[in-house]
């Protein structure tokens, strides 16, 4: 893929952000692959493994490399399930999925 | 307004661009598991765009091949024939519709949306340790019957996207409004037309009514990725509308969040790498 890319310091790297090479280590071990999505969790390991600068794939449709603010995130899921009525037990799988998705939008993080 | 009946839709049929007969057969054979293989391969390797598609999607990292596959024979050898068959018929029927022939009718968007409702079905599958296949093949054909109405009734078609829009109601109620036929019915001519599976037939017929009697897992599988793949944002289209998920359907699959939350990337994962090979 030549989808655009950009090198960002460690500090700049958000949740969400998609690796657009493989990251190697100082021993040019793999540490993660190509297109993975990095969440908070991951970047906050990197600096162990002598991580300083990333390459992540440039995010075209917004301006800057940040992403959408969340509540714009959040309010293309409204719109998205605009006919699922959140006081209605009996579409409470729909409310499900809702829920599951803007956690996913939002990169939250999950107990596992 | 006119309305359309069964009968206008079957009689149509015979207008629409047919699949090559090599696909026809592995559609209609998908739940057999003794045909002829070598005999298959050979056929399908005189249809160059359809061979040299099917090897570029054996070559993606879907299928994590370690070796680049050049024939379909290797391609049967490595991945198992399912799968290859599978890989066939995606690529024949995603070339098989004129495109851009009906205002207000997103093609590329149809086709982001049943692609990504295919890696869905995939992914969904492999949890549920259903048949991997059977369920790709299922979520890229769920929708086929749009294409139906699309080619054979294109005026009409234009007024349902109209009144779709004006009414910000799901494209099958529009659908039943103006034309008094759905894309379900339509696709389940097109399956005897081209004559599908029973598998296949359920999961066209039954992806909006899973909880219908005898409806089958894979209608469930079905229901439950179109309505992720609408959640997902993915087929681009400003008013996308999420269907309300059958709670039977959703109980049925079983899936924590966390499971959830890797089927969503996994999907869409795999969407962007297929739809390279299959639009690009």
């Amino acid at each position: 893929m030549s989808a655009a890319y950009q090198h960002l310091a460690l500090s700049e790297v958000k949740p969400g952000m998609i690796l657009s090479d493989e990251l190697l280590d100082k021993q040019g071990q793999v540490l993660l692959p190509k297109g993975a999505v990095l969440n908070a969790k991951t970047i906050a390991l990197l600096p162990g493994h002598g991580i300083s600068v990333l390459a992540v794939v440039r995010d075209d449709s917004a301006d800057s490399a940040a992403l959408p603010d969340p509540s714009a995130l959040e309010h293309r899921v409204a719109v998205l399930f605009r006919k699922n009525e959140l006081d209605n037990h009996d579409d409470w799988a729909t409310g499900i999925l809702r829920r599951y998705v803007t956690d996913y939008r939002l990169g939250r993080e999950i107990e596992e | 307004m006119s309305t359309i009946v069964l009968d206008d839709i079957v009689s149509k049929l015979q207008d629409l661009p047919s699949l090559p007969a090599v696909v026809m057969e592995l559609l209609s054979s998908i739940d057999q598991e003794d045909v002829d293989i070598s005999v298959l391969a050979k056929k399908v390797s005189h249809d160059q765009a359809l061979t040299a598609k099917t090897l570029r999607l054996a070559n993606s990292s879907l299928y994590g091949l370690q070796v680049k596959v050049t024939t379909i024979q290797q391609a049967i050898t490595f991945l198992g024939f399912q799968t290859t068959r599978n890989l066939i018929t995606a690529a024949a029927v995603t070339g098989c519709f004129a495109q851009g022939q009906c205002p207000g009718f997103d093609d590329k968007a149809f086709w982001r949306h049943s692609i990504a409702s295919a890696a869905c079905c995939k992914v969904l599958a492999r949890r549920m340790r259903f048949n991997q296949d059977y369920a790709f093949t299922a979520g890229l054909l769920h929708d086929i019957g749009r294409l139906v109405l699309v080619s054979s009734f294109t005026a009409q078609y234009q007024q349902v996207m109209e009144y779709r829009k004006a009414n910000d109601c799901y494209v099958r109620e529009a659908e039943q409004a103006v034309m008094g036929v759905d894309h379900v019915v339509a696709g389940m001519a097109l399956a005897e037309h081209w004559n599908f599976s029973d598998t296949m037939k359920m999961a066209i017929s039954y992806h909006h009514d899973p909880d219908a009697p005898g409806a089958g897992l894979l209608a469930t599988i079905v229901h439950v990725a179109n309505a992720i793949v609408h959640a997902l944002d993915i087929a681009g289209e400003e008013d996308d509308l999420v269907p309300a998920v059958s709670s039977a359907a959703w109980t049925a699959l079983g899936l924590n969040e966390e499971a959830y939350l890797h089927v969503f990337r996994e999907t869409e994962l795999q969407f962007e790498e297929i739809t390279l090979v299959l639009m690009g």
